[in-house]
């Protein structure tokens, strides 16, 4: 019985992914649409990847758009983490200010969040937009995503490990180090792949944010809606979605992801002696 | 949890695992971790929402420039327009349907991925993820390309004979709602899987001798268990589906006009800032009040702190 | 920056050794720029002409307080030659933008003519451009208002005075620019590109000659009309048709164009301005689309045909300025004159299908576009064409407030 229900719930993953992975796959084809825009198949081409490549203003947004997203996920991702962690385990004064505040940003509708950063650093530090302007605009509204899903992970952690890691000698950072960064560690990974696509994808508070030659690759996409976009576009996010998948699979067959998933979620890692 | 079946748990539950008793270290070392983040918040986050809380007090003068002369809230008055409000329950509606969608969905994936993924799982968590790494705009045609009349969807249920004419799919609440469920779809999984994961798998082999029954395990052991997660991945996808605006926008009709459409509006084509400020603060003031309430319930209920 | 004026001549005499050093300029145009410090940026591009040097406009700037992001570059050895020359450009220019909206050729004509590198950062509407642009440019040299907020852009003293003595390609324009409405003498700004906005509809669906706007309202065509998610363009088509001005000021008027609009609403498919898509999509048998997209949506599906509503349309122009806080206002106005020039504003027409108020451009212009009455209307149509104005915000209120009520 348990095999036919495991068989079943494969099944309903795989047409999970299938769901996900739709768009994408149609995606990719239009890729090699000839019609220069508009949603119609026209004939097949590979006109659009070499175009890509002398695209300097498409390549300049992608460059800035990861400059971008690594370090929102880097800030984010430690911030994000921390407050999830004192949350979840530790009371404190103000706790239920604290949680109000994380949930905040997410209520904030975006133009709000835009507009509201682009009047604080005009107002106080006469800002016009800029590279930097737009990290700090993405680790403010990524923190809550990465604090939300460690909470979660955190939230039912016994912390009578870290105190027996303590009992036997560790110091505190060390009981940190060996014991609860690695029972946090899946839910600090999936919250920057959170913090990741949306850093990736955002396009309102950018486009407020954003300054004199720091168009994001959202700016740009939404931008040709005006002439059409072009299937340069599904070129490209081809190109990462491609590269991603096997940077992914060779980091995997390398045995990044050592171990038996067990290793992963590191439960049972031993703290070293 | 019936007290009987409290009193036949073989092990605490780490349930209990609640924060013990907090020494005063505890309480120094519990603001030392949220204080950076905090900080950080307080700075861009809280002031600048107090400088639209500012401009919201104002108004708009004849050049669309906010004019702060005569604070007032009346901004806020006019919020209560009867204009507003089908567009503020439909919005709460599509964000119901797509968090109840997201999670129906996210949890068997996420428990797959954590009890059958073994050497897999962190491949199959970022395969989750990586449709998003493409553009929202170009995801979004693609679902156009699916769902119109004569789109993928309609050529395979008519192949099958499900349908002899199209279906319109597109421009409507189900359009929509697919959108949106799509969207927040990877908010629900990973929460829920980092919940889901931390599970002992003994906890389960335990249930398993004690009730018996693999139901009966799930609904008082895994599902109790894997409530924060639960938690984590509602707040997740119905807090932003709230605020959506660019889904129903681009894969909606001409019924499908949300509350931050609306906000949106006021903003940029009605150029009357004050009064976009206003109802968006009604907004979220309503947002926030509705989630906290529904996450004391719910921790009380569930988990009794 | 006053103050350091105010000191000591010793102190003055260092600074501006400093200043010279730093800088690399001539004596003689520090003195000019020192005489512009405390005039307002509005007016640098003003004296800026009257100055025999391009550093004194980017001096003045630098003063407002503007970012000042160009080297040393901007002040060349050519400052002491004759009048009449061009000044020489800064050694940036920053472009707030469309995405292709300017033919990547005339940028590097551009580039390579005058040595001034161009940056482009992109907009997606002019809201939100406008939010970002401010009260003086937010950092930008250029934009592309469109016609209509040019006036209170003007008011909020956010554009300059153009300084004619650089531009002089304005002498391309056709007549019918030279003196328009929202910018008399086009003093503040140039008309960039104009274009109609009318009726797309797939001849393989719909195999008849349309000619009215009513067509949208036909029950035959359910489920597969598309409507403009723009209020003013929503409203103007409806009160064009109900023969009213596309910019009425009247509530009752108004009244009548919702009580219409809403009879529509059963029969519309989406209100989108993404008519590239939809009208590609096979989903929208005919839509209220911005003329100029019906180039790209042929592209795709050549059965799409255009035209101007009989009961008259709208047309509307985008025009090219300088800001006020402009960090390069000579490069500025070097980069609106090369617009002008007849064979880059055919370059741009032809690459987005936008007709420019360049007469002397025609005869560089593809015989395609100057062929097509719905791009280079007849005489008798563009008199039957509305602008649609920036409505003052009271009367904005009363369309949004029925847009919000429709669509609600």
């Amino acid at each position: 019985m348990t095999r036919e229900r495991n068989r079943l719930l494969s099944a309903f993953a795989v047409l999970v992914y299938a769901f996900l992975f739709a768009p994408v796959v149609v995606l990719i084809v239009f890729s090699f649409n000839s019609a220069r825009r508009g949603l119609a198949w026209k004939g097949f081409t590979l006109d659009w990847y070499p175009t890509l490549f002398s695209n300097d203003e498409l390549l300049n947004a992608l460059g800035v758009t990861f400059q971008v997203a690594i370090v929102a996920v880097l800030l984010s991702t430690v911030l994000g983490s921390l407050l999830g962690l004192g949350l979840a385990r530790v009371k404190f004064r103000g706790r239920t200010a604290t949680e109000t505040l994380l949930l905040v940003p997410m209520v904030t509708p975006e133009i709000v969040m835009g507009l509201s950063l682009l009047l604080f650093f005009l107002q106080l530090f006469d800002g016009r937009g800029s590279v930097t302007q737009l990290w700090i605009a993405h680790v403010t509204f990524c923190i809550s995503y990465v604090a939300v899903v460690v909470r979660a992970r955190a939230a039912n952690m016994n912390p009578a490990l870290e105190e027996a890691a303590r009992d036997l000698g560790a110091s505190a950072f060390g009981a940190f180090r060996y014991v609860t960064l690695p029972l946090i560690a899946p839910a600090v990974v999936a919250g920057a792949l959170l913090a990741f696509s949306l850093s990736f994808d955002d396009y309102v508070v950018t486009t407020f944010n954003a300054g004199v030659g720091s168009s994001t690759l959202p700016l740009y996409i939404y931008s040709k809606v005006k002439f059409g976009v072009t299937p340069e576009i599904n070129a490209i996010s081809t190109i990462i979605v491609a590269g991603t998948a096997l940077a992914i699979l060779a980091a995997w067959r390398l045995g990044a992801f050592r171990g038996d998933g067990r290793n992963f979620v590191a439960e049972e890692e031993a703290p070293p002696a | 949890m019936s007290g009987e079946a409290a009193a036949r748990a073989p092990v605490p539950l780490p349930v209990a695992a609640r924060p013990v008793a907090a020494s005063r270290l505890a309480r120094v070392r519990g603001t030392a971790l949220v204080l950076p983040g905090v900080a950080w918040l307080a700075l861009f986050f809280v002031v600048p929402l107090g400088i639209i809380f500012i401009v919201s007090l104002g108004h708009r003068d004849a050049l669309d420039r906010v004019s702060l002369a005569n604070p007032s809230l009346e901004n806020y008055g006019r919020v209560f327009d009867p204009v507003f409000l089908p567009t503020f329950v439909r919005s709460i509606r599509f964000a119901l349907i797509t968090t109840i969608l997201s999670l129906a969905i996210g949890y068997p994936i996420a428990y797959w991925i954590s009890r059958y993924g073994g050497r897999r799982k962190a491949l199959l968590l970022i395969l989750v993820m990586l449709p998003f790494w493409t553009s929202y705009l170009i995801r979004t045609y693609a679902w156009q390309i699916i769902l119109r009349d004569n789109g993928v969807l309609n050529s395979l249920l008519q192949a099958v004979g499900l349908t002899s004419e199209p279906i319109i799919l597109m421009n409507t609440d189900i359009s929509v709602i697919l959108g949106m469920t799509y969207g927040f779809l990877p908010f629900a999984i990973l929460p829920l899987f980092v919940s889901i994961d931390r599970l002992d798998a003994n906890l389960i082999a335990a249930g398993r001798d004690l009730y018996a029954s693999g139901r009966a395990v799930f609904l008082y052991v895994t599902l109790p268990l894997t409530m924060p997660g639960i938690i984590a991945a509602a707040l997740l996808t119905f807090v932003p589906a709230i605020g959506d605006f660019v889904t129903p926008d681009l894969l909606g009709g001409p019924e499908t006009t949300t509350i931050a459409k609306n906000i949106q509006q006021l903003f940029l084509e009605g150029r009357d800032w004050p009064y976009g400020a206003a109802l968006g603060f009604i907004l979220m003031v309503v947002t926030l009040g509705g989630t906290l309430l529904a996450l004391r319930t719910l921790r009380r209920e569930v988990i009794g702190s | 920056m006053s103050d350091r004026y105010d000191g000591s001549s010793i102190d003055l005499e260092k600074a501006l050794t400093k200043y010279m050093v730093e800088r690399r300029i001539s004596r003689r145009e520090l003195l000019e720029r020192i005489a512009l410090v405390g005039s307002a940026a509005a007016l640098a591009p003003i004296i800026a002409a009257c100055s025999t040097s391009g550093g004194a406009a980017s001096a003045a700037a630098t003063a407002s307080g503007s970012p000042a992001a160009e080297p040393s570059g901007s002040a060349s050895p050519s400052a002491s030659a004759a009048p009449t020359e061009v000044p020489s450009p800064e050694a940036e220019l920053f472009i707030y933008n469309w995405v292709n909206y300017l033919a990547d050729d005339v940028i590097k004509s551009f580039e390579a003519k005058y040595r001034t590198k161009v940056t482009q950062t992109f907009f997606s509407n002019t809201s939100e451009a406008y939010a970002k642009l401010g009260d003086d440019g937010g950092g930008y040299d250029i934009s592309f208002p469109i016609s209509v907020d040019v006036p209170s852009f003007i008011e909020k003293g956010a554009i300059v005075k153009l300084d004619k003595s650089l531009l002089p390609n304005i002498g391309n324009l056709g007549k019918e620019w030279s003196d328009p409405g929202y910018d008399p003498g086009n003093t503040y700004s140039v008309p960039y590109m104009w274009w109609t906005t009318g009726v797309g509809y797939d001849k393989a669906r719909i195999k008849e000659d349309l000619t009215s706007s009513k067509s949208l309202w036909d029950p035959r065509w359910k489920q597969h009309i598309s409507m403009l998610d723009d209020f003013q363009e929503a409203f103007g088509l409806t009160l064009i048709q109900l023969g009213h001005s596309a910019n009425s000021k009247s509530t009752a008027e108004l009244d009548e164009a919702l009580a219409r609009l809403k009879e529509q609403k059963p029969l519309v498919r989406t209100y989108s301005t993404d008519t590239i898509a939809t009208m590609t999509s096979g989903d929208v048998w005919i839509g209220h689309i911005w003329g100029a997209d019906r180039f790209a949506i042929q592209e795709t599906n050549e059965n799409v045909v255009y035209y101007i509503p009989e009961e008259g349309g709208v047309k509307g122009s985008d025009t090219v300025a300088v800001f006020s806080g402009a960090p390069h206002p000579i490069a500025a106005h070097l980069f609106i004159n090369h617009l002008l020039d007849a064979q880059n504003s055919a370059a741009n027409t032809n690459l987005i299908f936008y007709m420019g108020p360049n007469a002397a451009a025609k005869e560089f212009i593809s015989p395609d576009i100057l062929g097509d009455p719905t791009i280079n209307p007849d005489q008798k149509i563009i008199y039957k064409l509305e602008e649609l104005l920036n409505l003052e915000p009271a009367i904005r209120d009363e369309y949004l407030k029925r847009w919000q009520e429709l669509r609600g």
